[in-house]
C-alpha cells in the first residue's frame, strides 16, 4: 500500500502526498507544475479549455484519451499519464494538430486553443473519422466565441492523411509503462488532518484495488464520496458546493470495467464508461445512442460512468427515462453480499437512493427491447449539444397492428426524480394507436407531472412538451411504420 | 511582394497552439504575491448597515479587507457619466457588485473569506426592468432623439400602417478569459498593472484616480486578452483598481482573476431593449414613415449606455430610407450590472427593430419580405440619406442583396419552403435575407485617433506598438503587415510590442471596429516618417555621378528587404544594411506616428451630422428547421456576402465574418439570461449559458466578398470587419419569424428575441390553438428562485 499518488505529467514522474492530494488536475498543472497552457474558464466541464490528453496501460501499451483537466482531481490519475498542451511538441517541431490550427487562422484570442489542440490530437489518437460531422462529434467539447468553429473545422479536415506519430509511440517509456502498471495493484490511501483557523477535519483518500477492498472502505468510513468518472462530484467541488473528507477512488477497480451483452441482457459495470456505452449502443440500441451522442462531450464520455450517472441521482439525468422504461436493475454490493434493485425503486425523494452507506453500486443490467417494441427517447434541452435537459422522456410501446398492447411512460426534468407516468400506461394500454388516443394521452400525461419554472424553462413549457412529445412519437411511429399520414396537421 | 493582401498566420497563432502565448493570470507569481477576489452583495439594492469583515481580517492567511474608505483617491469613475463607485460608501445597486476586497496569501484562504463574509443590509426595492424603470421614472442621461421629415403627416396620410413592440433581450460576451489584473508596486508608490483591458488607458486613468496618483506614476499594459467583445472596454476596471488597491496598502503584488461565474453574475452586458413602433407605408411597400421609441435597460450605472443608445438610433434604419423618421432613445436605470459594449455596441437592437418591422410589413401586405428590404434600400440616387443627414456613399447595399439572392437562389427555395410548410405535420421551415450596414468611427468625435510608436532597430529589425489591444481579432497581425509593406520587408522582421501606456498614451479603447483603421494608420504614418529619413540618406549613398544619377530621395524604392533608386535598380542595399549605415550616420531610426479620422462629427442636440467615416455592408440568407413539438431550431444554411473593402489579411477576415455571425446567432436564438426575482443572475456559466457549439454551425456554410471599386479611403482600402459581420445573424431570427408566419397565414407571430426553442415552442403553441403560455410581459423573463432540483450536474 503506497500513502502517494503516482502519476506522470508530460514524461515526468510525480508522487503527490498529502494536502497536494486534494486538488484539480488543473490547479496542480497552472499553480503547482508552472504549466499554464491549459486554461480553466468554467470548471464545469462545459467549455473543453482544460483539455488534456490522460493515458493508461492496456494489454501492454499506453492509451491516450482527451478528458477535461478542471474536473479530474488527483486521486482519480493514480497510475495515468497526462499529456498537456506543453508537451505536444516533439524536438521543438510543432505537433501537426498545431501546425494545422495555425494555418487555417484556427485561433483568434488563443484561450480556447490549447483545449481545442488537445481535443484534436485526442481524436487523432483514436482514430476518430476526419469528416466534417467527424470534427464535429470529436469537438463538440470545446467552446470557441472567436472563430465560429469553421477555421477549426478546416484545420481538422487539412489533417486528413497526415502521418501522426500516436502519442503512445512517441513517447514511448517501458519503465513508465511497466510502474503505472503496477500501480493498478498497489492500493493508495492518503490520510492526513488540515486546520484552518479554528477549524480542522480529517482527510482520507481511498484508493483500493478489488471491490472487496472498496467495500470494506466504504464500510469503515460512511460519509465516502464514491469517484469513478467525477463528472459531478468534481463540478460541485469545484464551485464550493461540497468539500468531502472522505473519498474512495475507483480508478483501480478494473473488474467494475466494460459493458457486455449476454442472453438478451446488458451489463454494464460500474466503471463503463459513457463512451464504451456509446460504442456498445451505436448498432444494439441506436434510440439509447442518439441520446448518448448529445448528451455529453467526449471528454465527458470518456470520465463519466453510468453508474455514476444513477448514483448521482438527478431527476434529469440524460439516461434515466430509459432505464426506468426498460426496468433497468442496478447491482449494490456491500460487506454481505450484492442485490439486484429495480430502478424504478431506486430512487425515494430528490437525491435519496435506495443504497445504504456500506454499499456500492457495482453494475447495472437491463433486458434490450424486443423487436416488437417500440422504444422513444427524447431530450429537449436549450442546446442539441452539450446541455443538460429541460425535459426528457422515454417511451416504450408493445404495438399489435395498430393496437397499443402495453406502454410505459417516464419522463424527467418533471419533478424531484424521474416519474412513471402510470395513469397514462394505464389509458393507452389497450388504445388504438391514433391521433385522438394520443392527445388523451397528452392531456393525461400533462396532470400527472408537476413541473416548475427555473433557469431553463417556464413551467408552461415543460407541460406543454408532455403533451407534444407524445404527438412527436406518434408522428415518427407512423412514418417508421410506413402508414398513411394523420388525418390533420397538427402540433 | 507585399505584405498587406496575404493571408498570413495571426502572430500568436504559435503561441496559441503551444500554450505559450500568456494571459495575465498565467503569468508566474512574483514574490510576496497575494491574491484578491471581491467580496460581493449578494442583493439586489439596499443600504449597507455592517459586515463581519473585521472577523475576515483575523482569519489566518487573510492579509486584508478593503472597502470604499480604504481607497486614498476619488471613488468615482465612468466613461461618460462619472457616477459609478469602485466600491460602493453606503448602497449596493446590483447582486454582485464588489461591495470589498480581500487580500490573502492563498486560493484556500480566499475562498474561505469569500464563503464566509455576511453583509447587514437594509434591503431597498428594487427595479430591474425597462418596464419597472419606466414606471418609476428611472433613467440615466436625458433622452436622445433623431428625426428628419415629417412623421405625423406620413403617419395621418399612410395607405398602411403598423404598430407593435419590439422585445430583445441581452447577452453575455462570454470571453474565455474572464476578467483579471496584476498589479505590482513600482518605485515611490508608482504602480505597474497587467490588465485583460481593450483600454490601457482608461485603466490608467482609473488606477490613478482611484489611489490618487498622477497618470504618469502607472503604467497599464496588455500583452493579449482571451477575448474582449466589448465586456473589457470599461469593465476591466474595477479588477484592476480591486488588484492596485492591494498593491497600495500591501507594497505587494496583487493577482485578481475572476471565475466566470462571478464574472458572469457582476459584469455587465448587451442591454436589453423594448422598442415601440409605427410604420407608415404604401400598398408596394414603401416605407413612408416610421417612429421608433427605444428604451435600453442600462443597468445600475451609466457605464457606455448612452453610447450605446446614440448608436443603435443612428442604426434604426438599417439599409433603409426613411424619408420620415422619428426615433427617441431613453436610457433606464435598474439594478442590474451595469450594461456595457458588446460586439455592434447597439447597433444589433436599432437593426433588429427595422428589420422585424420590415418583415410584419411584408407579412402585413401578403408580400416576400426580401421584396419589401429590396424596395426600401438605399440607392444611388436621391434615397440615400440617412436620417441624421449622412449620405451614404460609394455603397454596394443594392448589388449585395441582387447578387445574394440570385447565387443563394433565395426565390426557390423560398417557394420550395412554403410548399412544405403547408404539408409537414413535423417540422416547419423559414428563410430570410437581411442586409447590414453599419456605421464605422467612434461617435464620439474626440476617440477618432490613434497614436504607434516604430523602432527600427541596427540588424534591419522592427518593433512597433500602439495604443491598439489585440484581443484575438488579429489587429497586430494587420498592424505587422502594414508596417512591413511601409518598409518594404518582411512581416518576419516586424513584432508588435505588448501595449503599454508606457509607449502609447492618451488611446483609444480598442473598439468601435476601428482598431486597424486608426491605429494602423498611425503606424504607417510613423514608418513614413521614417522612411523619408532613410530615402534621403540612401538616395546620398546610391547616388551615380558617372551615370548622371545625382541624390534624389523621390525615386528610392523600398520593397522585398532591399533599397534601390528606381533609376539603377542594380545598384540596391540590403535594408538591414542600409539601416546599420544610416545609425552610423547618426539619422533617427524610430518614429512616433498619428492618425485622426477626417471629416467625422455629429451634433447630439441637433441630432445630425457626419458621425461614420464609411460604412461596412453585407447581406445574409439563413434557412432555419423549426420543430412542431419542441420548438427546436436547427440552422440549416447560410450565406454570407460583405463589401468589406480590400481586406489586409483574408485569413484573419474570414475568421471575423464567421465568428461574428455565429456569435450573433447565439444572441437572436438560444442565449438566454434569466434572474432570479430578487435580480440574481440564473444562467451564470456555460452550463445554463448556451453559447453556440460546433454543433450549431450550419452544414451549407458559404462566405463570400464583393469587391467595391468605389471605396477608395480608409488605410489600404480596407474596411472594418469587427462588428459589422455581427448583424447578419438577424437573417436567422427572420427565418424564424418568416416560418412561424407560415402557420396562420394572415397572423404576424409575436416573436421576441431570443428565439429559444421555448419561445418558438410558445408562438407556435398560440398560434395553433390560441392558448396563451403565461410567459411574463417583462423582457426579461424573471423566475422564482431555483428549488434544488435545478442543482447544476455536468452528466
Amino acid at each position: 500500500m503506497r500513502d502517494y499518488l503516482l502519476f506522470y505529467v508530460n514524461r515526468t514522474r510525480h508522487e503527490i502526498r498529502g494536502e497536494r492530494a486534494y486538488q484539480s488536475l488543473t490547479d496542480l498543472l497552472r499553480y503547482d507544475l508552472d504549466l499554464p497552457g491549459t486554461k480553466v474558464v468554467c470548471a464545469e466541464g462545459d467549455c473543453g479549455s482544460c483539455t488534456v490528453l490522460v493515458g493508461r496501460p492496456e494489454d501492454g501499451a499506453m492509451r491516450y484519451q482527451g478528458i477535461d483537466g478542471c474536473i479530474q482531481y488527483l486521486w482519480q490519475l493514480d497510475g495515468r499519464h497526462v499529456v498537456t498542451v506543453e508537451g505536444l511538441k516533439e524536438n521543438g517541431k510543432l505537433h501537426p494538430v498545431q501546425e494545422a490550427m495555425v494555418e487555417s487562422f484556427g485561433s483568434q484570442c488563443g484561450y480556447c486553443t490549447p483545449g481545442f489542440v488537445m481535443a484534436l490530437a485526442a481524436m487523432l489518437e483514436e482514430n476518430a473519422p476526419l469528416t466534417r460531422q467527424g470534427v464535429k462529434d470529436g469537438l463538440t467539447g470545446n467552446l470557441c466565441r472567436c472563430t465560429g468553429y469553421e477555421q477549426i473545422i478546416d484545420a481538422a479536415l487539412a489533417l486528413k492523411g497526415k502521418a501522426v506519430t500516436p502519442i503512445a509511440e512517441r513517447f514511448h517509456d517501458a519503465q513508465m509503462l511497466a510502474e503505472l502498471d503496477a500501480c493498478a495493484q498497489d492500493s493508495v490511501e492518503i490520510a492526513y488532518r488540515e486546520s484552518w483557523g479554528r477549524d480542522s477535519r480529517n482527510v482520507r483518500i481511498g484508493i483500493p484495488t478489488t471491490v472487496a477492498q472498496a467495500v470494506d472502505f466504504k464500510a469503515k468510513h460512511k460519509k465516502t464520496a464514491v469517484v469513478a468518472g467525477g463528472t459531478d462530484l468534481s463540478v460541485q467541488m469545484n464551485k464550493g458546493k461540497t468539500e468531502p473528507d472522505t473519498l474512495l477512488s475507483l480508478v483501480h477497480l478494473r473488474e467494475l470495467e466494460g459493458v457486455s451483452e449476454n442472453d438478451g441482457w446488458l451489463r454494464i459495470g460500474a466503471k463503463g464508461t459513457w463512451t464504451d456505452m456509446e460504442r456498445f449502443c451505436r448498432k444494439r440500441l441506436p434510440e439509447f445512442h442518439k441520446i448518448i451522442q448529445v448528451f455529453a462531450s467526449p471528454q465527458i464520455k470518456n470520465a463519466g460512468t453510468l453508474a455514476g450517472n444513477i448514483g448521482n441521482g438527478s431527476p434529469i439525468a440524460d439516461s434515466m427515462p430509459f432505464l426506468f422504461v426498460m426496468e433497468a436493475e442496478a447491482e449494490l454490493t456491500g460487506p454481505s453480499g450484492s442485490r439486484w434493485v429495480n430502478l424504478n425503486r431506486f430512487y425515494h425523494g430528490y437525491k435519496q437512493l435506495e443504497l445504504r452507506p456500506d454499499e456500492l453500486i457495482t453494475a447495472l443490467r437491463l433486458k434490450l427491447p424486443k423487436s416488437n417494441e417500440t422504444l422513444k427517447l427524447y431530450k429537449v434541452s436549450k442546446r442539441k449539444d452539450l446541455d443538460i435537459s429541460t425535459f426528457t422522456a422515454g417511451i416504450r410501446m408493445t404495438l399489435e397492428g395498430e393496437t397499443i398492447v402495453r406502454a410505459s411512460v417516464a419522463y424527467g426534468g418533471v419533478g424531484p426524480v424521474v416519474l412513471r407516468l402510470p395513469e397514462t400506461e394505464r389509458f393507452l394500454s389497450g388504445k388504438p394507436f391514433t391521433l385522438d388516443t394520443i392527445r388523451k394521452a397528452g392531456k393525461l400525461a400533462r396532470r400527472e407531472i408537476t413541473p416548475i419554472s427555473d433557469v431553463r424553462a417556464s413551467q408552461d413549457y415543460r407541460l406543454q412538451l408532455a403533451e407534444n412529445l407524445l404527438l412527436k412519437l406518434y408522428h415518427e411511429v407512423r412514418q417508421e411504420k410506413g402508414w398513411p399520414p394523420p388525418e390533420t396537421l397538427s402540433a | 511582394m507585399t505584405a498587406v493582401g496575404k493571408s498570413i498566420p495571426h502572430d500568436s497563432a504559435v503561441g496559441h497552439v503551444t500554450g505559450e502565448a500568456l494571459y495575465v493570470d498565467d503569468l508566474p507569481p512574483t514574490q510576496g504575491e497575494l491574491l484578491v477576489d471581491a467580496l460581493a452583495s449578494p442583493v439586489a439594492h439596499g443600504k449597507l448597515l455592517g459586515d463581519n469583515f473585521d472577523e475576515l481580517r483575523q482569519l489566518p492567511g487573510i492579509v486584508g479587507v478593503y472597502t470604499a474608505t480604504d481607497l486614498p483617491g476619488h471613488n468615482c469613475f465612468g466613461a461618460i457619466l462619472q457616477d459609478e463607485r469602485f466600491l460602493p460608501e453606503d448602497v449596493v445597486e446590483y447582486v454582485g457588485q464588489p461591495v470589498a476586497v480581500v487580500a490573502a496569501e492563498n486560493r484556500r484562504a480566499l475562498r474561505k473569506a469569500k464563503q464566509l463574509a455576511q453583509l447587514e443590509i437594509e434591503e431597498l426595492p428594487p427595479v430591474f426592468t425597462i418596464e419597472e424603470a419606466i414606471a418609476a421614472q428611472q433613467f440615466i442621461g436625458p433622452p436622445r432623439t433623431i428625426k428628419c421629415g415629417d412623421f405625423e403627416s406620413a403617419w395621418t396620410e399612410a395607405e398602411h400602417r403598423l404598430e407593435g413592440v419590439f422585445h430583445c433581450n441581452g447577452q453575455e460576451q462570454f470571453y474565455l478569459e474572464s476578467q483579471a489584473a496584476l498589479a505590482w508596486p513600482n518605485e515611490e508608490g508608482q504602480i505597474l498593472v497587467h490588465s485583460s483591458t481593450q483600454n490601457p488607458t482608461e485603466i490608467q486613468q482609473v488606477v490613478a484616480e482611484a489611489l490618487g496618483l498622477h497618470f504618469n506614476d502607472v503604467i497599464s499594459v496588455c500583452k493579449r486578452m482571451g477575448g474582449g467583445f466589448g465586456g473589457k472596454e470599461t469593465q476591466a476596471a474595477i479588477p484592476a483598481v480591486m488588484a492596485a488597491l492591494v498593491v497600495h496598502h500591501t507594497g505587494r503584488s496583487a493577482r485578481v482573476a475572476y471565475t466566470k461565474d462571478d464574472d458572469m453574475r457582476s459584469t455587465g452586458k448587451r442591454h436589453p431593449f423594448k422598442i415601440f413602433y409605427k410604420a407608415a407605408f404604401t400598398a408596394e411597400g414603401r416605407i413612408t414613415g416610421v417612429e421608433f421609441d427605444l428604451y435600453s435597460n442600462g443597468g445600475a450605472a451609466a457605464d457606455l449606455s448612452t453610447s450605446i443608445m446614440e448608436r443603435a438610433l443612428l442604426h434604426s434604419d438599417n439599409a433603409y430610407h426613411l424619408p420620415n423618421a422619428r426615433f427617441r432613445g431613453t436610457v433606464c436605470k435598474t439594478n442590474l450590472p451595469p450594461n456595457t459594449a458588446f460586439r455592434g455596441f447597439g447597433g444589433p437592437q436599432g437593426m433588429a427593430n427595422i428589420e422585424n418591422v420590415v418583415q410584419e410589413i411584408a407579412l402585413t401586405l401578403g408580400k416576400d419580405a426580401y421584396e419589401v428590404r429590396r424596395l426600401n434600400c438605399y440607392d444611388h440616387g436621391l434615397r440615400n440619406t440617412t436620417p441624421y443627414g449622412q449620405t451614404v456613399q460609394h455603397h454596394m447595399l443594392p448589388e449585395i442583396l441582387d447578387r445574394l439572392e440570385e447565387s443563394s437562389n433565395y426565390r426557390e427555395r423560398l417557394q420550395e419552403i412554403e410548399t412544405f410548410n403547408q404539408t409537414s405535420a413535423t417540422e416547419l421551415r423559414g428563410l430570410a435575407l437581411t442586409p447590414v450596414k453599419f456605421g464605422i468611427s467612434f461617435t464620439t468625435r474626440f476617440l477618432n485617433q490613434g497614436n504607434a510608436l516604430v523602432n527600427v532597430y541596427k540588424d534591419g529589425t522592427v518593433q512597433v506598438s500602439t495604443g491598439g489591444t489585440e484581443m484575438g481579432q488579429g489587429l497586430n497581425t494587420k498592424i505587422q503587415q502594414l508596417v512591413a509593406d511601409e518598409l518594404g520587408i518582411g512581416h518576419e522582421l516586424v513584432r508588435v510590442m505588448i501595449t503599454s501606456t508606457e509607449k502609447n498614451n492618451n488611446a483609444s479603447p480598442t473598439a468601435a471596429s476601428a482598431g486597424t483603421d486608426l491605429n494602423g494608420m498611425a503606424a504607417a504614418n510613423a514608418c513614413q516618417k521614417i522612411r523619408e529619413r532613410l530615402a534621403e540618406f540612401a538616395a546620398t549613398q546610391l547616388a551615380d555621378a558617372e551615370s548622371g544619377c545625382s541624390a534624389e530621395e523621390n525615386c528610392i524604392r523600398f520593397e522585398d528587404g532591399r533599397v534601390w533608386d528606381e533609376r539603377h535598380p542594380e545598384a540596391s542595399i540590403a535594408f538591414a544594411e542600409l539601416v546599420k549605415l544610416a545609425y552610423l550616420e547618426r539619422i533617427s531610426l524610430g518614429e512616433r506616428g498619428f492618425y485622426r479620422t477626417p471629416g467625422v462629427d455629429f451634433n447630439r442636440d441637433t441630432g445630425k451630422g457626419h458621425p461614420f467615416f464609411y460604412y461596412t455592408t453585407g447581406a445574409a440568407v439563413s434557412e432555419v428547421r423549426l420543430d412542431r413539438f419542441t420548438g427546436h431550431l436547427t440552422l440549416e444554411q447560410a450565406d454570407l456576402l460583405m463589401d468589406i473593402g480590400e481586406s489586409i489579411n483574408p485569413g484573419i477576415d474570414l475568421g471575423q465574418t464567421i465568428g461574428g455571425f455565429i456569435q450573433g446567432v447565439g444572441w437572436v436564438t438560444n442565449e438566454e439570461l434569466r434572474y432570479s426575482d430578487t435580480g440574481d443572475l440564473l444562467s451564470y456559466s456555460p452550463t445554463t449559458y448556451k453559447i453556440p457549439n460546433i454543433q450549431d454551425i450550419p452544414d451549407i456554410f458559404r462566405v463570400d466578398y464583393l469587391q467595391n471599386p468605389h471605396h477608395q479611403i480608409n488605410v489600404r482600402r480596407s474596411k472594418a470587419i469587427g462588428e459589422p459581420p455581427l448583424m447578419l445573424c438577424l437573417s436567422v431570427w427572420m427565418a424564424v419569424k418568416h416560418a412561424l408566419s407560415c402557420v396562420k397565414p394572415g397572423t404576424i407571430p409575436k416573436l421576441r428575441l431570443p428565439a429559444t426553442g421555448e419561445e418558438i415552442l410558445r408562438c407556435l403553441t398560440e398560434l395553433s390553438s390560441q392558448v396563451t403560455f403565461s410567459t411574463p410581459e417583462q423582457e426579461i423573463p424573471l423566475v422564482a428562485p431555483p428549488s434544488p432540483v435545478t442543482v447544476e450536474e455536468a452528466a
